[in-house]
């Protein structure tokens, strides 16, 4: 590394590396931590958390999202910042970092810090140096805001343990979906590697919440909790194999979030998929995000929704019309009767919905025009309900009848689906680069 | 005769026409408040020009915190400053209707009541854009230190900005200026915030800003600029979160490049 450019270069020019080099990593959520400030510094933090601007990928900007370096010593394919890739590489210095959160802050610019890195040097300098940055902030310059930083795989367990006071939220990446994944595509880092810190950083905040309970001004350790994040669609695993390491990580290491990131092409490589000109697979990305909401708040399971015989997603029907329509004898479902957990299965209706029928239930017998007021949309939810025992129109509850007249139901898709065009949606997005992937792995 | 209640467009305007109406003990068909400024002039009625006290305010304040209870003493505030001419009218409908309830705290769960759901609209209206100014909103130093930001709301949300900027920049002197209502909060540090409605404000002073402005402008149009995913260009959606109301005073999608004035 050559210091003397490093020094040589702006404040303006780092930012502009060190945050093209940030900005593939998903999460920019603050929420998840209510504080007040103590009077002393500056700084809050709102429990739904605050988007200060959208950027023109629409997507929120609400924290301060750089990376400390792009330097690494590492040499993963899918990475910009990988040691052998010839681009611009910059390094903040704690204090310039300090400075720039503290001054993007009172002017409201943004809600907090996001620090991530490469790693210099090796994991515990980097770790010591994301450290070093926080404790400037925290004690020196008393910022009350909201902080992400990641955990680095390999920092030793006291560095890790310091910075958790710190911040509010912690991540590792788990890059890939699975172990064999990470060897073809990122050969130094091992699942192992990425798992621990995860642990880690679990077992302290259980511990941290018994000492809350004990002494109610204790320190707090990550409160607003973990996060990770897997790329999509760089390597060969399928829709069931995703969904089924995201459920492992909320039951195993109580996480709060999983992230989705459709593979964006930076590098040429072997190992990679070949480029193709239909873009990320944001449909795909789209799905996985649909089920991860049935995992966390509708109370299904990976493998009610997809199996080894069916492992991919309907790329036309969302996963929840898709597994209603492979469990019809569940259905029609009496509004007026079924509990919370069917209603939650029911196609349309979402969980506040759902909880809104169990409410106006007790105090009479719903009809469909009660369900309209409460502003449940019916339009797929009638092939699946009744009201005392009457469905809306005569329906026959037959999968070929019900997945016509659905299809027929637009699905409203996130603006950045849609705009791929009708072309990308009767695609299977992950049918191309199976084959060149297949073809890397034999290669190896 | 129907009697209007013609107030000021505040929230003490509005409570002091609830308290005369509520006074004279009106019943729901017989009156209505309007509001100065947003007057339909109606045939066969009676007006009645509000006396405005901070007094008859507090005592409305009181009642409807004691009655129907704190939650919906939120609702109705906001609903208050509200841009809709018929808040004044809603609120007092509302209040009415809680008299009819056996537990009138429940009163905001009965949006079936159209003048009860029309407040719950309102706050939520309300509610909504003061979460987003929260977000969108600018501050710029000026010359002698003060951040200073300016924007230009629907509705009266500045009461609902100040707490949160009073608590997040203790130790800062700033003010910020709205322009729809010709009205402004100052936050000296270490002190309350002042709320100061004055249409005589001299404006001027906000173009001179520190000479540190322009420099952290440029960093963070930069920044935004440089953030974004190209692959994933999306204009459409970024217009859906952030509508281009919002975008005439954020530094960001200011036309005028790295002078630190916008």
């Amino acid at each position: 590394m050559d210091m003397r450019i490093t020094e040589a270069m702006t404040v303006y020019d780092k930012l502009n590396i060190l945050t093209d080099a940030a900005k593939y990593d998903v999460a920019c959520t603050s929420s998840g931590t209510s504080r007040k400030s103590d009077g002393t510094g500056m700084g809050s933090c709102e429990k739904s958390g605050i988007c200060h601007s959208f950027s023109a990928d629409g997507r929120c900007i609400s924290l301060l999202k750089i990376l400390f370096t792009n330097e690494c010593i590492y040499d993963c394919k899918y990475c910009i910042n990988r040691r052998s890739n010839d681009v611009a590489r910059a390094s903040f210095t704690p204090d310039e970092i300090c400075t720039l959160t503290m001054e993007f802050y009172r002017r409201n610019y943004i809600e907090g810090l996001f620090l991530s890195s490469g790693i210099l040097k090796s994991p515990d300098y980097t770790m010591e140096l994301i450290y070093a940055a926080l404790y400037k902030l925290r004690i020196e310059h008393h910022f009350q805001g909201y902080i992400h930083v990641k955990t680095i795989p390999g920092a030793s367990p006291e560095l890790v343990h310091k910075t958790g006071f710190l911040a509010d939220r912690m991540s590792v990446n788990l890059e890939l979906p699975t172990a064999e994944s990470l060897k073809l595509l990122a050969p130094h880092k091992t699942r192992k590697s990425i798992l621990a810190p995860m642990r880690l950083v679990q077992n302290r905040r259980t511990e941290n919440q018994q000492e809350l309970v004990l002494y109610r001004n204790a320190p707090r350790f990550v409160p607003a909790g973990q996060s990770t994040q897997m790329i999509i669609g760089a390597t060969p695993e399928t829709d069931y194999q995703i969904i089924q390491v995201a459920e492992s990580l909320y039951q195993k290491f109580e996480l709060k979030r999983v992230f989705y990131s459709a593979f964006v092409h930076v590098n040429e490589d072997k190992a990679l998929p070949a480029r193709t000109d239909e873009g990320p697979p944001l449909l795909r990305e789209h799905r996985l995000y649909q089920a991860d909401w049935l995992l966390r708040y509708y109370h299904f399971q990976a493998d009610e929704l997809l199996s080894e015989e069916n492992p991919n997603f309907n790329v036309l029907l969302d996963p929840k019309c898709n597994w209603a329509l492979k469990h019809l004898e569940e259905f029609p479902v009496e509004i007026n009767r079924a509990d919370y957990k069917m209603l939650l299965r029911v196609p349309g209706l979402g969980y506040k919905s759902a909880v809104r029928i169990v409410k106006a239930r007790r105090l009479g017998v719903l009809n469909f025009e009660d369900l309209k007021k409460m502003g449940v949309v019916l339009k797929r939810a009638m092939y699946f309900i009744t009201c005392s025992g009457r469905m809306l129109y005569p329906t026959k509850i037959e999968e070929d009848y019900i997945t016509r007249n659905l299809l027929n139901v637009r699905e409203r898709f996130p603006e950045e689906v849609r705009n791929m065009g009708y072309r990308q949606l009767s695609l299977f997005d992950d049918v191309s680069f199976g084959e060149n992937l297949k073809k890397a792995v034999s290669a190896h | 005769m129907k009697t209007i209640y013609v107030c000021s467009d505040t929230i003490t305007g509005i409570f002091s026409a609830v308290y005369d109406a509520w006074r004279q003990e009106k019943s729901e068909e017989e009156c209505k408040i309007a509001v100065k400024g947003m007057l339909e002039q109606e045939l066969f009625c009676e007006y009645e020009e509000v006396e405005e006290t901070q007094k008859k305010a507090q005592a409305v304040e009181v009642l409807i915190k004691k009655h129907l209870g704190r939650k919906a003493y939120w609702d109705i505030y906001h609903a208050a400053l509200s841009e809709a001419p018929e808040k004044g009218t809603v609120i007092l409908g509302t209040m009415l209707a809680a008299k009819q309830l056996s537990d009138s705290t429940r009163i905001m769960e009965h949006l079936s009541h159209k003048k009860v759901e029309r407040v719950f609209e309102l706050s939520r209206s309300v509610g909504g854009e003061a979460h987003s100014y929260k977000g969108f909103l600018r501050f710029r130093e000026l010359v002698n230190g003060v951040l200073y930001s300016e924007i230009a709301p629907k509705n009266q949300i500045l009461t609902c900005l100040a707490p949160h900027f009073a608590d997040r920049l203790p130790l800062e002197n700033w003010m910020i200026y709205d322009r729809t209502h010709g009205a402004f909060v100052v936050h000296e540090a270490e002190k309350k915030w002042v709320l100061v409605l004055d249409e005589g404000f001299d404006r001027s002073m906000s173009q001179n800003v520190s000479f540190k402005e322009p420099e952290y402008a440029r960093l963070w149009k930069s920044f935004c600029r440089t953030i974004a995913i190209e692959s994933r260009k999306n204009s459409a959606c970024q217009l859906q979160h952030l509508p281009l109301r919002y975008r005439k005073d954020m530094l960001e999608f200011g036309t005028k490049e790295d002078t630190g004035h916008w």
